[in-house]
């Protein structure tokens, strides 16, 4: 985020769903929690604007009113630049949490038979893929993790002699 | 009949329209808009919130449509599954097309306008039709 520009837009969700039942509730958290949104406090969150995150946010507005709950979608700004880079800041340590457990088990696996390490390869290749994909403010552990998880046997390498590293 | 849809649109939206047009109104007629409240009262809104042909329990606005007009023509499910998946990426299915199609779907919205993106996709989801439809029948994937 260049320091000298103004604050962003943000998309901001605010909804309150009725206690029970706790199955749409849950979904609901799932599905925010899968996108990675920012929880400003109860029952608001936040993803920087663009038409993705703004039309996945209003579609979860709508399921939240079909299970009888209120919901708002709103685009604000941060009213200070500190205040936006506290938000990223949060945001990208809780990426960069996701992406250190990744490191980590790609780590523990260096020591597995080729076979397995391929078979967790794979599996890790789309754990890191699904944190990409809520990866908004990159911080310098996705690039650990990447290169982590590109060292292990790969079903793609193991074909070959294991050089075929992008 | 006239259909409407939030302008700017994307791969649910394309494929309702190439859905709409070939297989429910073949004189069908899209228009976009930005609000909601500037659907002509005349017209059929779909992929927009709280309309009848949105997103509703977990579906994409394809998969609903599929349901509204009872298309049960299981090569059109099968494209249902690779759009729900581009569009809400949710595993809810294993569609491993989906990132490609969704990619190449965002990339033609920078340089088309949403008229133009409904032409060029037409053929595409033709194709995509007739290759699962193949597929289907085949049992294995069409050479």
């Amino acid at each position: 985020m260049g320091a000298e520009r103004s604050p962003g837009t943000w998309v901001l969700l605010s909804y309150r769903m009725p206690r029970e039942p706790s199955t749409p509730r849950i979904a609901v958290w799932r599905k925010l929690k899968r996108l990675g949104v920012a929880q400003l406090s109860d029952g608001l969150v936040a993803l920087p604007a663009d038409a993705r995150t703004r039309e996945h946010l209003e579609w979860i507005a709508d399921e939240v009113m079909e299970h009888g709950g209120m919901a708002g979608i709103w685009l604000a700004s941060p009213a200070t630049q500190a205040q936006e880079r506290q938000l990223a800041e949060s945001m990208a340590a809780a990426r960069a949490d996701e992406y250190r457990a990744l490191t980590a088990a790609a780590a523990d696996a260096t020591d597995l038979p080729a076979a397995e390490q391929s078979r967790l390869s794979t599996r890790l290749r789309a754990d890191l893929r699904r944190a990409n994909r809520r990866d908004y403010f990159p911080p310098p552990e996705r690039e650990e993790a990447r290169a982590a998880i590109d060292g292990l046997q790969s079903p793609v390498h193991s074909a070959g002699k294991g050089t075929a590293k992008r | 009949m006239i259909w409407t849809t939030r302008a700017g649109i994307h791969i649910d939206r394309a494929a309702c329209a190439w859905l709409i047009r070939r297989f429910v109104d073949a004189d069908a007629d899209f228009t976009f808009v930005s609000d909601p409240d500037d659907v002509p009262p005349s017209a059929t809104p779909f992929d927009m919130r709280g309309v009848e042909l949105g997103h509703h329990d977990g579906d994409c606005s394809f998969e609903t449509i599929l349901r509204r007009y009872e298309l049960t023509d299981s090569v059109l499910w099968r494209i249902a599954e690779i759009i729900h998946e581009a569009d809400l990426d949710d595993e809810r299915y294993d569609a491993p097309e989906a990132p490609g199609l969704d990619t190449a779907l965002r990339g033609l919205s920078m340089v088309c306008d949403d008229l133009e993106i409904l032409t060029v996709t037409g053929p595409l989801f033709d194709g995509l039709y007739e290759f699962y439809r193949r597929a289907l029948l085949l049992g294995h994937e069409p050479a």
